[in-house]
């Protein structure tokens, strides 16, 4: 059951322009001209209960507005939005009990009081019963280990900390969709995991509607199943991660390290595309060529001491659909 | 719309945080006996030893601006102007839309705690001393002063509604510069902070007698010295209620208009 509803959803901004020069500068005085800027072109999407969802794109692609949208914060300028059967906007203050909100940037809690002074105000403004509100506290110290910071004033946490006091801040309330606009953005490795972890939790035990905007690949991998891509204010791909994976990901590598150094090495099907002493990197095409047969090539006439094959990261194969554009791969990737 | 309680809430935490920044209760304190010392100067050499001028006393006068200064001192520890700007401007303000309470009527709550804090801590026992060693007019019965205490109230609720639409203009404007001069110059001319409007020449006591402002300090501040008495007291405080009604609804238009269009910046 869909739980998340967006139906051709446009966003448009109205930006001043600025004149340049004196004469400009007196003109604006005047007569002011505004730029429209589409931040969301046409967006539809809808995600059903107890998804993890990816909502990724390059910066500027439109993914904080709609998530804006989604909470209620902005407006549409045309199109359909329904959250938990709400539409957020117009009804903003019942919609904001049934989200969660986490924004890797700007923290939400009380910046001048200890931790615990926050939770205790959200648990106030969301009328939390005091069990309900014990047993979250009691869970998401224990995975959170919230315990070790919980008097102490929110600006003086670290990054890390203050990324799990938001997340808890944000589900104090129950709700059953948690939107996360970067949460582990400027996280070092061990909070990013910490963080995935806790997320993945939270969606599993408590089918928590989940989803999620970054810049970090590793956190799609890690987390969603199903991604949706947008770029210049428009949706570009929505499906299964393992599907653009193997649309996508055809092209391998084989790296081999050779006993000795070759002038040359000429393969059926692989074609080299770096070298360093050694060390050969060899890219081929999964369905011309298998692995196997390339590295039975190689092993007849040569000695290997050490090869792996590498799989193409998420990573790549987003960053070219942002380079190329997902119309123009699709069509290189059917040659 | 949820429950009362949790405004409340936000008095408490607010109150709370006040006693964090021990610093600024001092500091703006400080400033405020400052500014006391220099009005209560300025007003002595005027009056030039004279007993009384245009029909008031000299001591009336001194008690006037006395507690003019008080009550900037309670309007001033609120949300200021500048704050307000400065969270539309983050986009803080705009942020709270999503919770589920009325975003002014949250601030308002919030001010009274902290408000509280600074007369509790501050205001209170440095003008008590004050009114201890200092010869200054008194309202002698209970009535005055319950009208004056309400009246004050009043008149913090009208500042408020003033100065929360004026920060809240922000959302419309790129450049806050100009509403804040109008502002701050409506606040210490027209409000009859520093000069009553008795003393006004009568075009400028005109204008003022038809804008909200002098319901924020003159009012009270006649009330107490009781420039304002008997049935006067009535009208002076209906009148406060009328502009409050205004200005609040004021209020609800910018806040309606401003969080229909909300642009986060830099989002």
């Amino acid at each position: 059951m869909p739980i998340i509803e967006v139906e051709n959803v446009r966003k448009d901004f109205m930006i001043a322009k600025r004149e340049t020069g004196m004469m400009g500068a007196l003109k604006s005085l005047i007569k002011r001209e505004y730029m429209r800027k589409e931040a969301v072109k046409d967006i539809s999407f809808s995600i059903n209960e107890g998804e993890i969802v990816g909502y990724i794109g390059p910066n500027g692609a439109g993914k904080s507005t709609t998530i804006k949208m989604l909470t209620g914060i902005l407006v549409p300028s045309s199109g359909n939005v329904l959250v938990n059967g709400l539409v957020p906007y117009e009804n903003r203050q019942e919609n904001a009990k049934s989200i969660g909100v986490v924004f890797g940037q700007r923290s939400q809690l009380w910046w001048d009081l200890p931790t615990i002074e926050s939770f205790e105000l959200l648990k106030e403004i969301y009328q939390v019963s005091n069990q309900c509100y014990k047993k979250n506290m009691d869970t998401f110290t224990e995975i959170l280990g919230l315990d070790e910071f919980l008097n102490t004033p929110v600006r003086q946490l670290s990054l890390g900390q203050r990324m799990r006091a938001d997340i808890a801040a944000s589900l104090l309330h129950d709700p059953p969709i948690l939107f996360l606009d970067e949460p582990t953005i400027g996280l070092d490795v061990v909070a990013k995991e910490k963080m995935r972890t806790f997320i993945k939790e939270i969606n599993h035990e408590r089918k928590i509607t989940v989803i999620l905007t970054t810049h970090d690949m590793e956190d799609i991998e890690k987390l969603c199943e199903r991604m949706i891509l947008i770029d210049h204010g428009m949706k570009v791909y929505d499906g299964e991660i393992a599907m653009i994976k193997e649309r996508f990901g055809k092209i391998r590598t084989l790296i081999v390290d050779l006993e000795e150094s070759l002038h040359s090495l000429q393969l059926l099907g692989g074609e080299v595309c770096k070298e360093e002493g050694n060390r050969y990197w060899i890219k081929f095409n999964r369905d011309e060529v298998s692995a196997s047969e390339l590295i039975a090539q190689i092993t007849k006439t040569h000695s290997v001491k050490d090869l792996t094959v590498e799989e193409p990261a998420i990573e790549s194969i987003i960053s070219r659909i942002y380079q190329e554009g997902y119309k123009d791969l699709q069509v290189s990737a059917k040659v | 719309m949820p429950k009362f309680h949790v405004y409340w809430i936000f008095t408490k935490k607010a109150f709370l945080r006040s006693a964090v920044y021990r610093f600024d209760v001092w500091s703006r304190l400080g400033s405020n006996l400052i500014f006391l010392l220099m009005w209560g100067s300025i007003w002595t050499a005027l009056y030039a030893g004279r007993e009384e001028a245009g029909g008031i006393s000299f001591q009336a006068m001194l008690t006037y601006i006395v507690v003019s200064q008080f009550l900037t001192g309670v309007n001033g520890a609120g949300t200021p102007l500048w704050e307000i700007q400065e969270k539309v401007r983050t986009g803080d303000i705009a942020l709270e839309l999503m919770r589920p309470f009325n975003v002014p009527l949250r601030y308002l709550f919030a001010d009274f705690g902290s408000v509280t804090f600074y007369i509790v801590t501050a205001l209170l026992p440095i003008y008590a001393i004050l009114f201890i060693f200092m010869d200054f007019t008194l309202p002698t019965d209970i009535i005055t002063w319950v009208s004056f205490i309400a009246a004050a109230f009043i008149g913090f609720l009208i500042r408020y509604c003033i100065e929360m639409s004026f920060g809240l203009l922000s959302f419309f404007l790129v450049e806050t510069g100009g509403i804040e001069d109008i502002f701050y110059f409506a606040m210490s001319l027209l409000s009859g902070s520093v000069i009553p409007l008795w003393f006004f020449p009568e075009w400028l006591a005109k204008i003022a007698a038809y804008l909200p402002f002098q319901g924020i300090y003159y009012i009270p501040n006649a009330i107490f010295i009781g420039e304002i008495a008997g049935g006067e007291i009535l009208l002076s405080i209906g009148l406060q209620i009328f502009w409050l009604i205004i200005c609040y609804f004021l209020l609800r238009l910018v806040w309606n208009r401003a969080s229909h269009k909300v642009v986060v910046q830099g989002g």
